[in-house]
């Protein structure tokens, strides 16, 4: 017979509600985006206050749209970690609150195993090597031995933070990945910037600071947006690259909300060719921070009876995905 | 990589091909970069008594290395099943990263795809991405790669074979500097996203 869960994200500048099926169908992705103010970051508090404010509009309108009803519900999946404490918190709320009301299992979920477990539903990947590109994470990945194991990462910022951090420091609120690449897409004039690859590891600190000055000296904003895109995203596709030679797979994917970007989809397409790879980008909608990560693998972990007591469910904030075991893959 | 003949030796042609999502200017000043730095490094090596493959041409302009080609297995395709045979050749594997980093020399790209196993110990190829540098943190990220290779892609053998490289390790560089790298090798991961205390 055919299951529903419902999944809650909340870790970061989004507040959203899920539902699908256990036949993998996306019922519903009703969300509410928290807007910081121009040349500011998200703070995490008045991001919280924010999901406060939106949870029963969210939650109505999922529930409503879905077309199934709350006692179809088996059971309630919410973002655990990793986040911000304040956001995570108002998800674990709600969830806590349907879960124990509709006695159904509570099935945390760690939000970047979300993000490719939604990419390989949605693009039919099986095998793939993962580019997780956000504001939360960079890190590529691939599965071995009951866990995505970490391949290479940033050693420092993500590529979301410095896309975010570049951007505020020119007056832009975030997230400002998609005024960058408008801006970059302006200009053919490539400025010299320190490309940092560590072996299979990147560092983006000095690529922020060298771009900064760059604004400084008076160079335009539109051709320092295109030479901080073209060094980044070459930088984080060579090391995919890389991670694809060294382990032989046939598949690339990118998840995460930097996935969005076009350039950086053409470059890994490029080099997804070279190597006679298939790759897979997740649909728009569904790249970025969204209820139906939780709630898909929250079905998945609900299918492998991961559960918490509603009286031990707590959020973590910092929790990588390389510690979470993974018993529905084999 | 390209097999083939130079002067009637059995040889490797390391061609650094240009890569297409890079930006030319950028892709080519890479790879002429990293061609003139392999050769001087692997020149270093050798020097600092680690094991590397003779290197018979260099062409910069073609991003070209003509080297000797080294028979054996990668060390990913040999990884012995059993912890025992793990451990001593990770030992080895230590003894030479102590080694390199004693004479100054950050590899880079310690893969286990870098590091050939053949008759009589470890040739270490592909110094693409090494440097000269004595600073504990460079020292540290080459061990880290050498970490994050081991549980990403050999996780079974993990835990046997970072404790083996850690001796032969000390045995280059003693246990004060060996403990100071690995401090730091923990201080990195900590920095890490969402790491809790490894």
């Amino acid at each position: 017979m055919k299951q529903y869960v419902l999944g809650v994200e909340s870790t970061a500048h989004t507040f959203s509600v899920s539902i699908v099926s256990s036949d993998g169908r996306i019922l519903c992705n009703a969300k509410a985006v928290y807007k910081p103010p121009e040349g500011s970051g998200i703070h995490p508090f008045e991001a919280s206050q924010s999901h406060i404010a939106a949870a029963p509009k969210v939650l109505s309108e999922a529930i409503s749209s879905s077309g199934v009803s709350l006692t179809d519900i088996s059971a309630v999946s919410y973002a655990m970690g990793p986040g911000l404490g304040p956001c995570l918190r108002v998800g674990a709320v709600v969830a806590r609150t349907l879960a124990a009301s509709l006695d159904v299992p509570l099935v945390p979920v760690n939000h970047a195993i979300g993000h490719i477990e939604l990419g390989c539903l949605l693009t039919g990947a099986a095998d793939p090597v993962v580019l997780l590109v956000s504001g939360g994470h960079t890190m590529i990945l691939a599965y071995s031995g009951n866990r995505w194991r970490v391949l290479g990462e940033s050693l420092d910022l993500t590529l979301g933070q410095l896309l975010d951090q570049f951007g505020r420091y020119h007056g832009l609120a975030s997230p400002c990945g998609r005024a960058i690449e408008e801006a970059g897409a302006k200009s053919r004039r490539y400025l010299r910037l320190p490309y940092t690859v560590k072996g299979n590891d990147v560092s983006f600190s000095g690529l922020l600071t060298a771009s900064k000055l760059l604004l400084e000296r008076g160079e335009p904003f539109h051709d320092v947006s295109y030479s901080i895109q073209e060094t980044a995203f070459a930088m984080v596709t060579e090391v995919t690259e890389r991670a694809l030679a060294f382990t032989g797979k046939h598949e690339v994917m990118i998840v995460g909300g930097v996935a969005a970007n076009r350039r950086l989809a053409e470059m890994m397409a490029s080099m997804a060719e070279r190597h006679a790879a298939v790759l897979s980008s997740v649909p728009l909608e569904y790249s970025g921070d969204c209820g139906a990560q939780i709630a898909w693998t929250g079905w998945l972990a609900h299918k492998s009876s991961i559960r918490v007591p509603v009286e031990e469910s707590k959020v973590q904030q910092s929790w990588r995905l390389d510690r979470v075991d993974i018993p529905w893959r084999e | 990589m390209i097999q083939g003949v130079w002067q009637g030796l059995e040889a490797v042609f390391k061609v650094r091909r240009p890569l297409r999502y890079r930006l030319p200017v950028l892709d080519e000043e890479i790879r002429r970069q990293r061609t003139l730095h392999e050769a001087e490094m692997i020149h270093h090596s050798k020097s600092a008594g680690v094991a590397a493959p003779y290197l018979y041409d260099v062409d910069p302009p073609a991003s070209t290395l003509v080297m000797e080609y080294v028979r054996g297995d990668r060390l990913k395709d040999a990884i012995p099943p059993r912890a025992e045979g793990t451990r001593e050749v990770f030992r080895e594997f230590g003894r030479n990263v102590g080694l390199l980093h004693r004479a100054g020399i950050m590899h880079g790209d310690l893969t286990t795809a870098n590091v050939v196993r053949r008759k009589g110990g470890l040739v270490f190829i592909d110094f693409g991405l090494s440097i000269r540098t004595e600073r504990l943190e460079d020292h540290a990220v080459d061990l880290r790669l050498i970490k994050e290779t081991l549980l990403g892609a050999h996780p079974q053998v993990a835990p046997a074979a970072m404790e083996a490289l850690n001796r032969g390790y000390a045995g280059v560089l003693g246990e004060a500097r060996t403990k100071a790298v690995f401090r730091q090798l923990v201080s990195i991961e900590r920095r890490g996203r969402y790491a809790r205390v490894t």
